[in-house]
């Protein structure tokens, strides 16, 4: 036996290996370089700066519903948008969450008519461009649905429909005002909760959390908002306008009902697949148990289908996310609505679709954040 | 020694892969594009100050060739014209997959005029956000789209706007019961508009020089618009006042139940452009769209373009290409002798092809009239 | 924009219609599926309601109040586009071609599978139409539908001529000897979907295509694009260096992570500025590039899932019997890998196949949906609100397709017997 000599170079596998990576590094960063490099070559041909200076300009372009003028900056105008694409994006996922469950249990229910009318929801929903399903919410369940403005449905005062808007009662005062009241009203309700679930433990008391919690959440947001001097208004026709209250714009709506069914439709499934994964023995147990249906789905099944359902539900979330950027095309006035609009505004394209990308990217990335937070946390050890 | 070749084989399929997919892209390109490589003179280095970009511009080979347009549309036999697919009067993609209205009608005309052919144009359609780019990155030789002239434009796209076709200016309608007169009746209204465009801001504009208050709603495609005006969603629409009679000459509740207001508050002379710094092309696009007006202060239309060739007047013979005392007119501006004649007798004079197009939606010659009869159009002599 | 392809759990588990119990009469019936409890009776009472409410108003609009002239006198505007007449043969010819192909294939791995004793499914005659027909119901009716709506006879010849080739298709794939190799098959597909291409593409340059066409080609051209590159993405995602690790993380996590309409309308826009603009291909190529782009990084995800399911024995036992790292991967991982998420990737399909509308508004493009819109601004159909009826036509077409195959990948997923080996 010759003793093990040490390979040459060439022939040193490691060495090979981080060669072979450093060239297949350098041959991205290249690319990344000449394409930075045209894009300044080429806007400096053009004339169009390549800089953030852009997001300083003023906007020039109004949105709509929001307060926001045309005289304020570009900067502005995205966060507002970033803003608008949260609004809907975080209502959306939470309706869609739980039409979804409720269509996939309606998938599997022992209910002929439920069960159908659930597979028609998903089977038909599933399979069309969620574009279609945008402009067909807009122009027949919003616009051609309600009333216009001088024939608004109302409801004794405080809630106005029609197409401009649906409007209800809102706070007045500074909206830090109202979050500090709602915050300090949810810790309280926290602590109580907290407080009758240690005498579940130490005395078998019945907790009731619901009815000692939402009294008291009700009581301390009124103190407070009377402390803070928040206080209501509610909407009222003026002419061609609704005054007062707070404004739901038509076009939020629509994107809001289209993203939610059309999400609802796939968790649906995912939700389905989730429960039948779950093994027969658990029902079979809980119905020996004597639990009724909804105990058992409550207590037995959801915990464990929940448990196999996550990872595709944050794909869900995450493609909710996204696509509201389709309100672009029924006039919502969310990230890529405002950022194609201040670039037909002469803001440059290339900054600005980078910037509303990476802002994309971030709500994408924290959003698989939370979803990995809650798998890890369920994830049995 | 095995993960080696492992590693070995990825790149290779990386590189290969990435090869394929990029030679594909190319392959495309070329074949999309009819006409030759040198097509794409674009905003060069020689038309603008380059102070800063010397080496650079090596890196991105733009082509730069001096009246490269003319010669590439001769080559391929073709002009690639940008219009749109659906604004009505102006260019309609029609059942068949024809393309009309009054802007094709324009390429028409540039076609007949350089090629003798006036169907020799290919249509490509545009959006409001890509027509400059399409331009800049030599995927049409002109637009022909219902673009507002513009100084910003002129200096800042890359593009050159030449004799408009059209003048135009933006209006408001509302629904005629609504009691709005004018735009300063319109305080704490919606108005619903296209997006993308001038339109948007000179609404603003308008609202605030009137000192009125109002929300603007842009949207994507003109159906949204409708049916958002319909429904009530807005109380005015804004937009060019030629295609707001269009929409007014079609309205489903009949053209009685919208009222155009009289307020014009804004100019906007619609013009073909081209890129900067291809001056034989411009020329060429510039006079077959004089060749439609002049033709119309002849009084020669399409059907009598014929008896005109027999006419006593010199200047008609010498327009229309015909020998005069034994020489016909050539001026130099790349086109043939008889594209004056083949624009008339092809596509129409400008009278006819505003009466075919614009005319049904409603909408009077006004600024669009021959300068004698108290409008715009002006065509400078051809001798 | 991207739906999470099908997983494997996502089972056809759909009980008959109608089953009524052997003794049953309707009232049993009823009481066994509608009203065993008083909760159930109400939930029975309002889903009947909205089914009522919901199917009258669709199909009074579908039969009354409907204004179905302008998909009458636009169909081949919504299906080709601007094709011109003279070039329509080579349309005729690659669809008679994909149904060859399409026939083939499922004769092909039907002769498979049929070979496997252990699954064979062999109908004859009649059930053999019924299982068709249940099968493919809405293509059928879909294909039926746009028939009755031509008023030539050339399209009613071009479905029989497709019918036929996908028949005889079928018989020639059933033929072929089952111990052949699938190499030769899949390069053979290959190469006559790329000829299908060259003749379409030698027609008509990229950007004049339009319709159903348009988005039909995307998705095809696309899908087939991607998956090489997926598959490296996936491979790279799982090696064992890290910098190519992080380099296809990354790239797959930015392309999650932004909207898909945003990357068509920055490359729309903006593309003219990373690449010399004598470079900038048209507006076609640019979707493809774009959905090449974005679609790899959801089929590398899809590829890792597959070979994370294929047990690390297999590996070892290929290294064992001397194999070289190239065809460990290529004959033992990538197959198995591969067979475990075809579901999957016919769900990714079906999404950009829907996604491709997007190329239509954020470009526009002349696909099936901008044509729509195009047709509603034609001189007899301007400004009658005639959007509904062309909406719901493009999106009957889209679902027709759509649920198709989405019905047949869980069938092949079955048949394959995925999560049973």
């Amino acid at each position: 036996m010759t003793p093990t000599a040490k390979p040459p170079i060439w022939r040193n596998v490691r060495f090979l290996a981080w060669a072979f990576q450093l060239v297949a590094l350098a041959l991205v960063v290249t690319l990344i370089a000449i394409l930075a490099n045209n894009v300044r070559v080429n806007s400096a041909n053009l004339g169009v700066p390549v800089g953030l200076d852009f997001l300083k300009q003023p906007a020039s372009f109004e949105i709509p519903a929001n307060e926001f003028r045309s005289t304020q900056s570009v900067q502005s105008a995205m966060v507002q948008g970033a803003l608008n694409t949260l609004r809907v994006a975080i209502l959306g996922i939470v309706l869609a969450t739980i039409l979804g469950v409720l269509v996939g249990i309606g998938r599997l229910s022992g209910n002929w008519l439920v069960r159908n009318l659930s597979r028609i929801f998903v089977e038909s929903i599933r399979n069309i461009p969620l574009l279609g399903i945008v402009v067909f919410a807009y122009l027949a369940l919003v616009l051609s649905a309600l009333p216009s403005v001088q024939e608004s449905w109302e409801l004794s005062g405080l809630v106005i429909a029609n197409t401009r808007g649906t409007s209800g009662p809102w706070f007045t005062g500074a909206i830090v005002n109202v979050l500090a009241s709602a915050a300090l009203a949810g810790l309280v309700a926290w602590l109580i909760r907290r407080w009758r679930l240690s005498r579940l433990d130490q005395y078998g008391e019945a907790p009731n959390v619901f009815w000692w919690t939402a009294p008291v959440f009700v009581l301390v947001m009124f103190w407070t908002a009377f402390l803070l001097g928040i206080g209501v208004t509610t909407p009222m026709v003026d002419g061609r306008r609704v005054v007062g209250g707070i404004t739901l714009q038509p076009e939020y709506f629509a994107l809001l009902i289209a993203l939610v069914i059309y999400t609802a439709s796939h968790i649906a499934e995912i939700v389905r697949g989730s429960i039948q994964a779950v093994p027969r023995g658990q029902a079979e147990a809980s119905m020996a148990m004597a639990l009724s249906p909804v105990q058992r789905m409550r207590f037995v099944i959801l915990p464990q289908a929940t448990r196999i359902a996550l990872p595709p539900l944050g794909n869900q979330y995450l493609n909710l996310l996204k696509n509201s950027s389709l309100g672009f095309v029924i006039s919502y006035f969310e990230l890529t609505k405002v950022t194609s609009t201040t670039i037909g505004n002469r803001s440059p394209a290339v900054p600005a679709y980078l910037l509303m990308m990476l802002l994309y990217l971030i709500a994408s990335l924290s959003i698989s954040a939370v979803v990995n937070f809650f798998n890890r946390r369920l994830r049995i050890h | 020694m095995t993960s080696m070749s492992k590693l070995l084989a990825l790149l290779l399929a990386i590189v290969l892969a990435a090869g394929a997919c990029t030679s594909s892209t190319t392959d495309n390109a070329n074949t999309d594009s009819a006409a030759p490589a040198d097509d794409a003179g674009e905003t060069s280095d020689e038309g603008e100050p380059s102070d800063d970009a010397d080496t650079e511009e090596e890196v991105v080979q733009l082509v730069q060739d001096e009246g490269g347009t003319l010669d590439a549309v001769l080559a391929a036999g073709v002009v690639r014209c940008g219009t749109r697919d659906a604004l009505p009067g102006f260019a309609v993609l029609q059942n068949d997959g024809t393309h009309e209205g009054f802007d094709n009608d324009f390429c028409r005309a540039i076609a007949a005029a350089v090629l003798g052919d006036a169907d020799a144009v290919e249509f490509i359609d545009l959006e409001t956000a890509d027509r400059f780019t399409a331009l800049q990155s030599g995927e049409i030789d002109v637009l022909v789209r219902n673009t507002t002239w513009t100084a910003s434009r002129d200096g800042g796209e890359g593009a050159t706007f030449l004799q408009p076709n059209f003048y135009d200016g933006q209006g408001m309608m509302v629904a005629a019961d609504s009691g709005i007169a004018s735009v300063s009746d319109m305080d704490g209204t919606v108005v619903c508009v296209a997006s993308g465009t001038t339109t948007e801001g000179n609404v603003a504009n308008e609202f605030a020089r009137l000192g009125i208050d109002g929300e603007v709603l842009s949207f994507e495609s003109t159906d949204l618009i409708q049916e958002a005006f319909i429904a009530g969603r807005c109380d005015g629409w804004s937009s060019d006042v030629s295609q707001l009679s269009g929409l007014r000459s079609a309205f489903p509740d009949g053209p009685d139940s919208l009222t155009i207001l009289p307020d014009v508050f804004s100019k906007e002379p619609l013009a073909p452009a081209v890129r900067d710094g291809d001056t034989a092309w411009a020329q060429a696009v510039n006079w077959a769209v004089f060749a439609t007006i002049q033709a119309e202060e002849f009084g020669i239309t399409s059907a009598n373009v014929d008896d005109f060739l027999t006419s006593e007047n010199p200047s008609i013979l010498t327009f229309l290409g015909v020998e005069v005392d034994g020489a016909t007119l050539d001026p130099g501006l790349g086109l043939p002798v008889d594209a004056n004649y083949q624009v008339i007798s092809q596509v129409g004079n400008y009278g006819e092809i505003f009466d075919t197009h614009i005319a049904p939606l409603g909408l009077a010659r006004g600024e669009n009239a021959l300068w004698f009869d108290g409008g715009l159009l002006y065509a400078p002599p051809y001798r | 924009m991207t739906d999470t392809a099908p997983t494997a759990a996502d089972q056809p588990t759909d009980p008959p219609l109608w089953s009524p119990s052997p003794s049953g009469s309707v009232s049993t019936w009823l009481k066994k599926n509608l009203f065993r409890s008083r909760l159930d009776g109400v939930v029975t009472v309002v889903a009947g309601t909205i089914i009522l409410i919901a199917g009258f108003r669709f199909l009074r609009f579908v039969f009354v109040t409907g204004r179905w002239q302008i998909v009458r006198e636009n169909l081949s505007l919504y299906l080709t586009g601007s094709w011109p007449e003279e070039h329509l043969w080579r349309l005729v010819v690659v669809v008679v071609g994909l149904a060859l192909i399409a026939g083939f294939i499922g004769g092909f791995s039907a002769g498979r599978i049929d070979d496997d004793p252990s699954r064979a499914v062999s109908l004859a005659g009649r059930d053999r139409l019924v299982d068709l027909g249940s099968r493919l119901w809405p293509l059928v009716v879909t294909v039926a539908l746009l028939l009755a709506l031509t008023t030539t006879i050339g399209p009613l010849l071009v479905a029989a001529g497709a019918i036929v080739a996908a028949v005889a298709g079928n018989m020639a794939g059933r033929a072929v000897p089952g111990g052949m190799s699938a190499v030769p098959v899949v390069v053979g597909v290959l190469f006559l979907t790329l000829a299908g291409i060259w003749l379409l593409n030698a027609g008509l340059s990229w950007n004049s295509w339009g319709g159903m066409v348009l988005n039909l080609s995307l998705a095809t051209i696309s899908i087939a694009l991607c998956f090489p590159i997926g598959v490296l993405l996936a491979l790279a995602r799982r090696s064992e260096y890290p910098i190519l690790r992080w380099l296809s993380t990354g790239y797959i996590e930015l392309f999650r992570g932004v909207p898909l309409i945003g990357l068509l309308l920055m490359a729309n826009v903006a593309l003219g500025f990373f690449i010399p603009n004598s470079l900038a291909p048209g507006k076609v190529v640019r979707a493809i590039v774009i959905f090449v782009l974005f679609t790899s990084a959801y089929i590398a995800e899809i590829v890792r899932g597959g070979l994370q399911s294929v047990p690390p024995g297999q590996i070892e036992a290929g290294k064992a019997n001397g194999l070289t790292p190239i065809p460990i991967i290529t004959r033992i991982v990538l197959p198995q890998a591969i067979r475990n998420v075809i579901p999957a990737l016919v769900g990714q399909f079906i999404s950009l196949f829907k996604d491709t509308t997007l190329a239509g508004a954020a470009m526009g493009l002349t696909d099936l949906l901008g044509g729509a819109e195009a047709s509603t601004a034609q001189a007899d159909f301007r400004g009658q609100g005639l959007i509904a009826e062309t909406l719901v036509f493009v999106l009957l077409i889209f679902w027709a397709g759509s649920y198709t195959m989405s019905r047949e990948s869980q069938r092949l997923e079955t048949k394959l017997g995925v999560g049973e080996r």
